[in-house]
């Protein structure tokens, strides 16, 4: 039995007031396991990057709540949030969101820093991280020397360097050319094979449904379906990535 | 990683760093001189009481300052004498003469300063050609080198006029400057008494000295007891009288402080204002940094580190104009004076402006949505 990483209750956010009112979610339930690689699909404005910020502790919800490995995020301020976003959370951007002035390594070692490991094992930490994405030889590289789907690579070392539970991914793949997307997501797919981390990717790339164990979509901020591998299987084939 | 990140952040935008350090470079010099030249200023215009070998000033009651032009009666000096430790009482005779070039010209005014040359109380210093025991040839006057063109004088034995009287210059000396337009010119009690027309039974000052055995306060309070129409100064009192009456009552202590108070308000402006664009275009990075989960004080640490940095680096170039200003202008009429606890001080500034400066861009920065980062 996995283990459940992120669970969801009865979430609602309302964004904005009085014209300008907008419900982005209305009631989504949810858990994420860990071992598990997530999809989470719908049309742009269905409330997927909202759900993604309450999921990542980023924004709070209106109403319903949010447990990251079994702590509410229930009235917690900012600086709590963020605490939990430290130890729990790894996050992967659409941007990559690196420091340019940084260099690969020193990129995914700021991950550890913020949340104060400074040891000198961070250092090796970091390289482990970068092996696992392949991308050793480029650990002094900075992030103009690097092409789109290594710095979303490095972006993803960063993501995981900290042993998080949970790494969530925003569009991880939108940025980048079939190849490289390919590569990003062959990555995320062997983390995702943990069965201590949940990955939850929102995503409009119907080229990575290959890779999910599981796929949600929404819209109009509710859940409007969760399959399962074995479900969604039969149409993974014909939305292959362009080898 | 915080300083990593700190001074990537600053020498990676150099126009920007060079905005910065510009400003503070600016605001550093500008204090440096101002405070330089008021240190300087308030040296200059105790340099005679500083020089003389008192340890009380017998001086006209209300005297403000050295240049003051009040006498007080002979009689306080006998008084004086007959206190118990006190083993000298010298009369100075102070006050303000024309002097004439011996070429003709007009007349410069000169701060006259009297004394017995037989008195180790008050001698000219620094003396370079000639001696203080000159001063007791016929007509013998002390001038500084730096005002011989000033005074129409091309070499010692120079000949002039103070007040229509013959004025022979007997011994020179080097760096007494007067904080005035007006060189001080030494010589003995009598010449002094006879360019001012100040009569025996006058002087400008008397300066007491006690023996070494005496006790000092009690002295003191013998002197004033019995002293009537004068007042009695330690030498701290009347350096503090003559600084507070040239610096403060005239005001231009409060002009050199006004212009370095601004010098610190402006570079603050130009710091704050680098500071806050630089944090509006690092935005995107430091909202990553939330979003991964930094704490506000990390994120607060880096933006004061940059801050700070750039303190050092500014006030590094600052100080080195200001060493190089200090060396420029030591033989100037006013001399920027820099010294240890003043460069100290100066540094301490810097960081506290920075810092001070740095409260805009950490404003914007407690602010931001970590949210962001997806939009993007």
């Amino acid at each position: 039995m996995t283990k459940i990483m992120i669970e969801a209750s009865h979430i609602v956010k309302v964004l904005g007031e009085g014209a300008g009112r907008v419900d982005a979610l209305k009631g989504i339930n949810l858990s994420l396991g860990g071992g598990e690689l997530t999809l989470l699909m719908g049309p742009s404005g269905s409330g997927k990057t909202t759900l993604l910020s309450v999921l990542g502790c980023m924004m709070s919800p209106s109403s319903g709540n949010v447990r990251i490995c079994g702590r509410s995020t229930t009235g917690l301020g900012p600086e709590a949030l963020a605490g939990l976003r430290r130890k729990h959370v790894g996050f992967v951007f659409q941007s990559y969101h690196l420091f340019p002035t940084l260099t690969a390594v020193e990129n995914v070692r700021l991950a550890l820093d913020v949340c104060g490991d400074r040891s000198s094992q961070a250092r090796v930490k970091a390289d482990v991280a970068l092996a696992t994405v392949g991308l050793s030889h480029k650990a002094n590289a900075f992030p103009r020397e690097l092409s789109g789907g290594e710095q979303q690579r490095v972006a993803v070392a960063r993501a995981i360097v900290g042993s998080p539970s949970v790494v969530l991914a925003d569009e991880p793949t939108a940025a980048l050319d079939s190849e490289n997307g390919h590569a990003v997501m062959t990555v995320l797919a062997e983390i995702a094979k943990d069965p201590a981390r949940a990955l939850f990717i929102v995503t409009h790339d119907p080229r990575i449904i290959p890779f999910a164990d599981r796929i949600l979509r929404i819209e109009d901020g509710r859940i409007v379906s969760d399959q399962q591998r074995s479900e969604h299987a039969g149409a993974v084939h014909t939305l292959k990535y362009a080898s | 990683m915080i300083f990593t990140l700190a001074s990537r952040n600053l020498f990676h935008d150099r126009v920007r760093l060079i905005a910065t350090v510009v400003g503070i470079v600016f605001s550093i010099v500008l204090v440096t001189v101002q405070i330089g030249v008021f240190l300087s200023f308030e040296r200059m215009i105790t340099t005679i009481i500083d020089h003389a070998q008192a340890d009380f000033w017998i001086v006209p009651t209300e005297t403000k300052s050295f240049e003051g032009s009040a006498l007080v009666s002979a009689r306080e000096r006998f008084q004086a004498l007959s206190v118990s430790g006190v083993t000298e009482v010298v009369p100075v005779v102070a006050g303000y003469a024309s002097w004439h070039k011996p070429n003709g010209g007009a007349a410069t005014p000169v701060l006259l300063v009297g004394a017995p040359p037989t008195s180790a109380a008050l001698r000219p210093w620094n003396v370079v050609q000639g001696t203080p025991d000159d001063l007791s040839l016929p007509d013998a006057v002390a001038i500084d080198r730096s005002y011989f063109e000033q005074l129409g004088i091309a070499q010692i034995g120079g000949t002039a006029e103070i007040n229509n009287q013959r004025a022979r210059v007997a011994a020179v000396t080097k760096g007494i400057r007067s904080f005035t337009t007006m060189p001080d010119v030494f010589t003995s009690l009598e010449r002094a008494r006879g360019y001012l027309g100040v009569s025996a039974s006058k002087a400008s000052y008397f300066i007491v000295r006690v023996s070494p055995n005496a006790d000092a306060a009690s002295v003191r309070n013998a002197l004033v007891a019995s002293v009537s129409d004068a007042e009695v100064l330690t030498t701290e009192e009347f350096r503090h009288r003559s600084r507070a009456f040239w610096l403060f009552d005239t005001g231009a202590g409060a002009a050199l402080l006004g212009s370095a108070i601004l010098g610190i308000i402006v570079g603050t402006i130009i710091v704050a204002q680098t500071l806050y664009s630089s944090t509006k275009d690092h935005l995107k990075e430091f909202a990553t940094l939330r979003a991964i989960g930094s704490s506000c004080r990390y994120i607060l640490m880096v933006i004061l580190v940059q801050a700070l940095l750039s303190a050092v680096v500014g006030f590094t170039i600052a100080a080195s104009i200001g060493l190089a200003l200090v060396v420029a202008t030591s033989d100037a009429a006013l001399p920027i004076v820099m010294t240890p606890v003043l460069t100290l001080g100066l540094f301490g500034l810097t960081l506290l402006m920075c810092t001070i400066a740095a409260i805009s861009a950490i404003r914007v920065v407690t602010r931001i949505d970590p949210a962001v980062v997806f939009a993007q």
